[in-house]
């Protein structure tokens, strides 16, 4: 109950932040040098299409109306067509969502499964070689620049090895081909996503690592540990069963504070790789000037991040029987 | 006389504490190999004087090889190779160490300023404000900055590496003004702050006399983290395509590796910048390491029982 309730306020949050989120970049629209008109009617509509528009999105109306208007679509799910695809941007954008949460999910939950697990060894053999080997690796790996990891990648496992394919998500002779089932399909699909996971990984598994290990070490300092040893357990099953579980409750908390950082890396994973997500299609419209795209696809990862730290939060809580909201 | 006495127990005192705290650092093997490689990079930056008063052909920007066209592997002539339209690579990556100090170092700067006084108004004013201010860093915090400068490049057209600084630096303050302010609420309870009060301090006078001085040393290595992300954005962002066209980055050569479709010909091109930027961060994160160690005890009894 006392959960449910505290969902309930987060979501009252969330809310609220997002509004002025909404706020801010409507501002932010009207601010900007240039013609706000010009901004959301694609140039190569006939003068007949964009008083539609104009009507439609309330452009002809005082500033006060427009972000009425601004509002109401916001809601009603109208952002105007793409430039550049000349598709309504809402089919675009749903579209490419399932695309980036499947790799976004995957390697957080990947990376931070690897690191609670590695840290843990790493926390095991304390000050030994291991331990040492391990905190540089995560180290190195967790500061490298990300592009420049995603093309070194490409460059070895996709150009000379020909392991992998070099970019996107799916081909064309499997996905076009009827006899093809869905596990072929799905096995298309992970083969592309190989080389951009492995990136994402390579980039967050060593901050959970290094969470980790330096979590377990002070669990295990803990007065239930010495308890656990009193009773006679066996090492190993105090540290996997006493110490382990209380120990990555911090790494859930990690998760949720590197979040933003998540994303912005996953934009440049997604770009590198032209897997057909949102990151890469806010990169993409705001190269190309496409307003009504770039507007909903910001607005779209704002979502995502709000949702994925409740999601962060609620886990914590779930997690933790001690932490009561 | 007695002031002077005073000034000198007072400087033994800073000595001292300099002192200490290097020793405790001189320990950290992560600490000294961040500091050679930080220094390293600074030799570079000062070097990035020389080539182009050498002959204006290796102007990491503007200078153009006569001879040369394309790109080219290394050379006598140009030790690490030159990029597409014959730039010499060696000066390129030269003026990127400049470029990426004053990047990170004035962001960083930028954002602990703005960290810090605001941290410190939320934790001593309290009430309203301190919600208001502490909602607001939620807010920001959760935002992806490289997203969001993206979005305001493409508004408000090509931003300078100024205002690319800037806009990092107002967006990367929350996570140090939410440690600041924590320290600040504990300092409030102390004594010494009530006495201050009591003898009729202004709330200015405690906050900068009495306040600041304790909350300095945390900021200070909240700076380090701060110079890391900074480097990172700015480079993510000439990477897109977005930073400054009049300066010279390692990511902006990063950008012009993948946009001019070498990075499978030219590995001399691919690989030094890359590299560069990843041990800066790297440098910058394992100094801030062993600094966290010199400032916060609690890690230090857990290495020496170690």
């Amino acid at each position: 109950m006392e959960l449910r309730r505290y969902i309930i306020r987060r979501l009252v949050q969330i809310a609220i932040i997002f509004f002025v989120i909404l706020t801010v970049l409507f501002m932010l629209f009207r601010l900007a040098p240039g013609d706000p008109v010009s901004r959301m009617v694609d140039p190569d509509m006939t003068p007949e299409e964009a008083q539609i528009l104009i009507s439609e999105l309330g452009l002809d109306q005082p500033l006060w109306m427009q972000y009425l208007y601004y509002l109401r679509n916001f809601f009603m799910g109208r952002f105007g067509n793409s430039f550049h695809y000349g598709q309504p941007v809402v089919t675009i954008i749903a579209n490419r969502l399932p695309n980036t949460i499947l790799l976004f999910t995957t390697s957080i939950i990947l990376s931070a499964f690897v690191g609670v697990f590695l840290g843990k060894i790493a926390s095991w053999h304390k000050g030994g070689k291991v331990d040492a080997w391990m905190t540089i690796g995560a180290l190195a790996t967790h500061t490298v620049f990300l592009p420049w990891l995603a093309l070194i990648m490409i460059w070895v496992f996709a150009y000379k090895l020909g392991w992998f394919p070099i970019t996107g998500m799916i081909s064309e002779e499997v996905w076009l081909n009827p006899e093809a089932g869905i596990v072929a399909k799905s096995l298309d699909v992970l083969h592309h996503m190989a080389l951009p996971l492995a990136t994402l990984f390579l980039i967050h598994f060593g901050s959970y690592l290094l969470i980790m290990r330096s979590s377990m070490l002070e669990t295990l300092k803990e007065d239930y540990i010495l308890t656990a040893r009193a009773k006679g357990l066996s090492e190993k099953v105090i540290r996997n069963h006493h110490a382990a579980p209380n120990a990555a409750l911090p790494v859930v908390t990690s998760v949720g504070l590197s979040l933003a950082f998540s994303i912005n890396g996953g934009a440049l994973t997604e770009t590198v790789f032209t897997w057909p997500g949102i990151g890469r299609e806010l990169v993409f419209s705001v190269s190309h000037n496409d307003y009504p795209l770039a507007q909903a696809s910001f607005l779209l990862i704002a979502i995502v991040v709000l949702v994925s730290n409740l999601v962060v939060d609620v886990l914590y809580a779930y997690l933790d029987p001690r932490i009561r909201y | 006389m007695e002031l002077a006495t005073k000034k000198i127990v007072l400087r033994y005192h800073w000595v001292f504490r300099i002192r200490e705290g290097w020793g405790i650092f001189h320990q950290s093997l992560l600490g000294k190999i961040g500091l050679v490689l930080l220094l390293l990079f600074a030799l570079m930056a000062l070097c990035s004087y020389i080539p182009p008063r050498l002959d204006p052909m290796y102007d990491p920007m503007t200078g153009v090889d006569p001879k040369i066209s394309h790109s080219t592997g290394p050379s006598m002539r140009h030790w690490l190779g030159t990029d597409f339209m014959g730039r010499d690579i060696l000066s390129q990556l030269l003026a990127g160490a400049r470029i990426a100090f004053m990047v990170g170092v004035s962001a960083a700067f930028m954002s602990i300023f703005l960290g810090t006084a605001i941290g410190m108004i939320a934790g001593y004013v309290g009430r309203i404000m301190d919600t208001l201010l502490m909602r607001l860093a939620d807010m920001i915090m959760v935002m992806p900055t490289l997203l969001v400068v993206l979005i305001l490049s493409s508004l408000f057209g090509q931003l300078n590496i100024w205002t690319i600084v800037l806009i990092i630096a107002l967006f990367r303050w929350p996570g140090v003004s939410r440690v600041i302010r924590s320290q600040t609420l504990s300092l409030k309870q102390r004594p010494f702050i009530e006495a201050a009060r009591v003898a009729g301090a202004s709330h200015l006078r405690i906050i900068f006399r009495h306040i600041m001085p304790n909350v300095l040393p945390l900021s200070f290595l909240y700076m380090t983290f701060r110079v890391t992300s900074a480097i990172i954005i700015e480079a993510a962002l000439a990477f897109l395509g977005f930073g400054d066209p009049g300066t010279v980055s390692w990511g902006m050569m990063l950008q012009w590796v993948w946009k001019t479709g070498h990075m499978f010909k030219a590995p001399y091109w691919l690989l030094p910048p890359g590299i560069c930027i990843s041990l800066i961060t790297l440098s910058f994160y394992m100094l801030g390491r062993a600094m966290d160690e010199v400032l916060d005890p609690r890690l230090r009894r857990e290495q020496e029982a170690g």
